[in-house]
């Protein structure tokens, strides 16, 4: 295991899930293992009704992250200020204990492709990139983590690979990595990168959250769908993970499909069985 | 090529039909760019696609099969521009009302403005409602110039089908009712009681005196509209009957008394 521990001073919040409506009821009465939660910040950005009443319930029960999917901070549209603004509003109600979203592009010229699109990894990108995570971190008055996204399309003129690209995005905005380790494992398939690499060049001061997910195969590619069990392979991937990492907190971001809660709440505890004895050992 | 332009080349490459080849984009062993591409094509259509479907119940049930074409049509020529998925339903009653084929079918559109109106209700502002007991104590001489305040999220619409039967089978999942065309155009009221989205037909004399209510008027001045649908006699207690049911629904968020 690295020796290079987190100096960041968000705390280490264990094991979690991501929160779905149809848990809230079962989540509520009997919560299992589940130590947190991370919400998605769309969902309650709103003005009122449901959907805030049912955080408000969470919010007295479980520490909880918000977690975004709209931001686009690599997109060359400017930066959305209503929405900045809403997010750091929903922040103020929710005292998360930290805020995320992804690298990646979600639209241009004002349309929403509702999807996480990946840039170039180029000196270009990666400036414009920087500079949008230090606006955002000026309205927040935080840090944001930043996760990987997993792709499909790779650009002819990239100068880094993916991890150099996020690296230098997290040490250059002094922004935190929420680590996808799905995601890796379906971008290094996709795109015949090794994951091990991937892992071995991300600094592990910067590592503040794993999410842990399932995909679907297509013919060829690898489809990040977030809708099915994590895989053995993807299971063996967190392991190197935390031998690299240490104690990062992680959670199962399941996106369609539901299952039961009580399923996600096995492969929570499978993620705590698998990572116990490894921090034990380096403890 | 800049950041920009390569952005817009994707984003064109996604929404058109047919876009030419983007040609940064890198094909390998395992998969062409085309194909790579296609992942983010489909993607977006079956997002969009899916997050219409929960907003749109009654007019899924309304359309039956034809449901999904539409909805093909529509996002094929309106790009998403909200950061919330389900933003882009926004548009879809004024895409059936005025585009072809679907405008010669009005019933679509009077379905989308009401399972629409049904939507944006859902999560609108919290807001005060006010109970009986909250006007038990008004001296009587304060009544005359008693403005009620109604709830912000309070929707009328103005409907010539009976798209709110053909709501009540969605969420019911019953079968698919019988398209009636109403005799007269129906006015229907939309709002949230607490947490639960409501809606009712309205009659001629209570849409007079709602709009009164929202525009500011006296509570004098509300009974007075009535005498253009009551004898005046009736006027007065035809004003406390619905001043009951609007308590009784949760319509009313305060009142004011100047």
């Amino acid at each position: 295991m690295t020796n290079e521990t987190n100096t960041h001073q968000l705390p280490y919040l264990g094991y979690g899930l991501g929160l779905r409506v149809e848990h809230y009821e079962t989540l509520l009465e009997e919560p299992g293992n589940v130590e947190w939660l991370e919400v998605v910040s769309e969902n309650y950005m709103v003005p009122g009704g449901r959907p805030l009443m049912w955080l408000e319930k969470f919010r007295e029960r479980f520490p909880l992250v918000m977690h975004g999917v709209s931001m686009s901070i690599g997109s060359t549209d400017p930066l959305d200020d209503g929405y900045l603004a809403r997010l750091a509003e929903l922040a103020r109600r929710v005292e998360p204990k930290w805020i995320s979203d992804h690298l990646c592009w979600t639209g241009v010229q004002g349309v929403n492709l509702h999807d996480l699109m990946p840039l170039p990894y180029t000196e270009e990108a990666l400036t414009h990139v920087v500079d949008r995570v230090r606006r955002v971190q000026d309205v927040l008055g935080r840090r944001i983590l930043l996760e990987n996204v997993s792709s499909y399309i790779r650009f002819a003129d990239a100068q880094l690979t993916e991890w150099q690209f996020l690296t230098a995005v997290a040490e250059r905005a002094d922004c935190l990595i929420l680590l996808d380790i799905n995601n890796i494992y379906v971008s290094a398939h996709n795109h015949g990168f090794s994951p091990l690499d991937y892992l071995d060049g991300i600094p592990a001061s910067r590592v503040q959250q794993f999410h842990l997910a399932g995909h679907e195969s297509s013919e060829r590619l690898l489809i990040d769908t977030h809708d099915a069990p994590i895989i053995d392979d993807v299971w063996q991937l967190y392991l190197e993970a935390i031998r690299r990492y240490g104690r990062v907190s992680t959670m199962i971001e399941r996106d369609d499909h539901m299952p039961p809660l009580a399923e996600l709440l096995v492969e929570l505890d499978y993620a705590r069985t698998l990572a116990t004895p490894l921090l034990q050992a380096a403890a | 090529m800049s950041l920009l332009e390569l952005q817009e080349q994707i984003l064109q490459a996604i929404l058109a039909d047919e876009a030419p080849p983007v040609p940064e984009l890198l094909s390998d062993a395992r998969a062409d760019a085309t194909s790579r591409l296609t992942v983010y094509r489909n993607g977006y259509r079956v997002r969009l696609h899916d997050a219409l479907i929960s907003e749109f119940p009654g007019l899924s049930k309304m359309m039956g099969r034809r449901f999904d074409g539409m909805l093909e049509s529509y996002v094929g020529t309106h790009p998403s521009t909200h950061y919330n998925i389900r933003w882009h339903g926004a548009g879809l009653a004024a895409f059936l009302g005025y585009g072809l084929p679907w405008r010669e079918l009005p019933e679509l559109a009077d379905m989308a403005s009401l399972d629409w109106a049904i939507s944006i209700a859902f999560d609108a502002a919290d807001e005060p409602v006010l109970a009986a007991a909250d006007l038990a104590d008004l001296p009587a001489d304060a009544w005359a110039n008693l403005r009620l305040r109604p709830q912000n999220n309070l929707q009328i619409l103005s409907l010539h089908y009976n798209v709110d039967v053909f709501r009540r089978a969605a969420d019911h999942h019953d079968k698919r009712p019988r398209l009636r065309c109403y005799p007269k155009v129906r006015h229907f009221l939309i709002w949230r009681d607490a947490l639960a989205v409501r809606y009712r037909p309205i009659v001629a004399d209570e849409l007079s005196v709602l709009h009164a209510a929202i525009q500011g008027k006296s509570f004098a001045t509300l009974c007075e509209s009535l005498v253009e649908f009551h004898p005046p006699a009736e006027a007065l207690p035809r004003m406390v009957s619905l001043l009951h049911e609007w308590l009784a629904d949760g319509i009313l968020r305060g009142w004011t008394a100047h």
